[in-house]
């Protein structure tokens, strides 16, 4: 592999890592979001109006 | 039942991106002038598509929230929610097109950026949609909902721009894959890889959107609950 091809695949391989890192990032907000609904939703049960 | 379709279509959704990855890096073919570089389009492209489809979803969410508020609350409140969530959700995948972006023009045109129509059009897009994700945060009062509903209808006026710069404009972004003039598009052992991936990222966001829909619902029900016990105290 010359020096070009070798580059590529790295540019490659960064452009795929960067997507699922930023889509699995957001899936991990969003769980984390959702969890500490959860609870506060849980805490409403508890504490009726 | 409803959570057997859902692990159906989470499983499904898996393996439509399982199977998208094996067609973009061991079926498609390398380019003749461009070599490996150029499967980065098998992410890049889908990602736009489906980032515009959920710029329309939040212009259509907007619509109805301004079209329903007056007379339909609850109503308003899930085309607000819907609004909101494909906001967020386009803007996830317009930041994915905005990196690998770069890394392609890097290794083909030899600079990370430039000023052409194509990618500056995208920029303000990605711009317009971070501000209207940044008032739903910081703003506060009645009028915030309805504020961000108009900015999100102005922000979904530039997909339509965005789309055409490059039909439009000379530009340094390539030509069309799809839609553009003589010349332009892509080789058939190419075509399949590409629509597997954009079938695959669409599943993809269909199920982070559907996710960020309840997640603000169940927002809403929340707030709209310590509303009435704060009336009550």
């Amino acid at each position: 592999m010359d020096q070009a091809a070798i580059l590529d695949h790295r540019f490659l391989i960064a452009a795929y890592v960067v997507t699922w890192t930023i889509q699995l990032g957001y899936l991990s907000y969003l769980a984390l979001k959702w969890r500490s609904q959860k609870r506060e939703a849980a805490r409403n049960l508890r504490e009726p109006l | 039942m409803k959570k057997f379709a859902i692990g159906l279509y989470v499983a499904i959704t898996l393996a439509l991106m399982g199977w998208g990855y094996y067609q973009a890096i061991y079926v498609a073919p390398n380019d003749a002038m461009q070599g490996e570089i150029f499967r980065i389009i098998y992410y890049h492209v889908p990602s736009a598509i489906v980032a515009f489809f959920f710029f329309a979803v939040s212009l259509v969410g907007s619509i109805g929230f301004l079209a329903s508020r007056a007379n339909h609350a609850d109503r308003a409140q899930m085309f607000d929610a819907w609004a909101l969530a494909g906001a967020e959700v386009g803007v996830v995948f317009c930041t994915v097109v905005l990196t690998t972006g770069p890394l392609w023009g890097r290794r083909a045109w030899g600079i990370w950026w430039t000023w052409d129509a194509r990618l500056t059009t995208t920029l303000v897009l990605w711009l317009i949609y971070v501000s209207y994700l940044l008032l739903r945060r910081f703003a506060a009062g009645p009028q915030m909902q309805t504020l961000a509903a108009v900015l999100g209808i102005f922000g979904a006026l530039d997909v339509p721009i965005v789309y055409m710069s490059n039909r439009w404009w000379r530009t340094q972004h390539p030509a069309p894959v799809f839609g553009g003039g003589q010349g332009s598009g892509m080789d058939h052992s190419m075509v399949g890889a590409l629509l597997w991936n954009m079938l695959a990222w669409f599943a993809w966001g269909v199920m982070i959107l559907a996710i960020r829909y309840y997640v603000e619902r169940q927002h809403q029900k929340i707030s709209a609950a310590e509303a009435l016990r704060a009336l009550n105290a």
